[in-house]
């Protein structure tokens, strides 16, 4: 990494806070962010976003940022709630238009005689 | 001053509906264009002043059929059109086209020099529309109705009728044994008439019928009866002369075609109906 771009170090900061970099990649990391002032202070920035999400999420003290649980009862509730729109709007939409020949009105399809 | 009034109508109908007067109905069939607008067809329909007429105009997606009548008041005239129309509307799951029909009437007033703008499909920018005039014109004697129709466009599918419901009819019976056929017997008959008493002979013998002339019953069909296509129908009724209770009915369009009516006798009566000669 002696020669990375910038934009590549700030990837490697997303992942080494994400715990995904290895013993070496982090050594190259920490020796980078001594020299260069930029990069250190983006890391701060992204330590700060994490506090405020965690924080956000009801746990200030978690080691990594809590990602939101998904229960099965809330997905088929939410599933249950789209379905039931889909068909009411189904039938709001047959009602007003109704089946094929629908669109103009009556009336304006039908022949006229108008005397000059 | 209302009985004024209402003689000076009655001497008008007297005078446009007497055998003098003829009925002309004018039209062209008109396209708008960017230019100017293109005549699609154009042609008349005449006739005694209780003409009709039936104009048909087909594209792909709709049929118009209208039946036109007119009424003359005073120096006025009453237009009235019965329309049947068909829209096509989609297809099926099956893929076959599903069409939506239409019945409705439309009446206007207007005098005799007065041309009138009849849209067919509707007031939308592009649709087509119908120009008619009427005329009307006095005649030396009642003479039957007479159509002319000139299609600019052939790819069009319009088409202009006259529609005469017959006064008289003349009809020709024979009676048929095997391969016998008596001397023809030609009668005019006026529908809705008193029963008239002929009598055939075949191989030396004479069959008595009483005959009379009827209209149909009324169509079941919404179309036909808006249309009026059963307007040149005419039933002939026979039966014995000393019976009330009818042999049988024949009914049939003003068209030369024989039609066939078997007696108890073994014979079979065949009529054949035409429009009457000129008078």
């Amino acid at each position: 990494m002696a020669d990375a771009t910038h934009e590549q170090w700030l990837v490697q900061i997303d992942a080494e806070l994400d715990g995904e970099l290895s013993l070496v990649e982090r050594a190259a990391l920490a020796k980078h962010l001594v020299t260069c002032a930029h990069c250190a202070g983006a890391r701060a920035s992204q330590l700060e976003v994490r506090v405020a999400l965690a924080r956000s999420a009801g746990n200030p003290h978690a080691f990594v940022v809590p990602r939101p649980a998904i229960r099965a009862g809330t997905l088929a509730l939410w599933v249950a709630i789209a379905l039931g729109t889909g068909l009411l709007a189904g039938w709001a939409a047959e009602r007003r238009w109704g089946g094929p020949g629908g669109g103009a009105a009556l009336e304006e399809t039908r022949g006229t005689i108008v005397v000059q | 001053m209302a009985l004024s009034w209402f003689s000076s109508v009655l001497f008008t109908l007297a005078t446009l509906q007497g055998p003098g007067t003829r009925l002309t109905y004018r039209i062209r069939v008109v396209e708008p264009a960017s230019v100017a607008p293109r005549v699609l067809a154009s042609g008349a329909v005449s006739g005694p002043l209780d003409s009709d007429m039936r104009l048909t105009l087909r594209t792909d997606t709709a049929e118009v059929e209208a039946l036109f009548h007119v009424t003359p008041v005073g120096d006025t005239v009453s237009l009235s059109g019965e329309f049947f129309t068909r829209r096509r509307v989609g297809r099926s799951r099956r893929g076959l086209p599903l069409w939506e029909e239409d019945t409705y009437r439309r009446l206007v007033r207007l005098t005799w020099s007065d041309t009138t703008r009849v849209y067919p499909f509707g007031n939308a920018p592009r649709a087509i529309w119908v120009e008619l005039q009427l005329e009307r014109e006095f005649a030396g004697g009642e003479a039957r109705a007479a159509e002319a129709f000139d299609l600019v466009d052939s790819a069009r599918d319009f088409r202009l009728e006259a529609v005469v419901r017959p006064r008289r009819a003349r009809v020709i019976l024979n009676l048929v044994r095997g391969d016998t056929v008596s001397a023809p017997r030609p009668i005019d008959l006026i529908p809705e008439q008193p029963s008239r008493v002929v009598q055939l002979v075949l191989k030396g013998r004479a069959t008595t019928l009483v005959v009379s002339l009827t209209r149909p019953d009324p169509p079941r069909s919404p179309r036909d009866r808006a249309l009026a296509l059963d307007a040149d129908i005419v039933c002939l009724r026979v039966s014995r002369p000393d019976s009330a209770e009818p042999l049988g009915t024949i009914c049939g369009r003003l068209n030369n075609v024989a039609r066939q009516l078997p007696l108890p006798t073994g014979d079979t009566l065949a009529a054949t109906f035409a429009w009457p000669g000129p008078r």
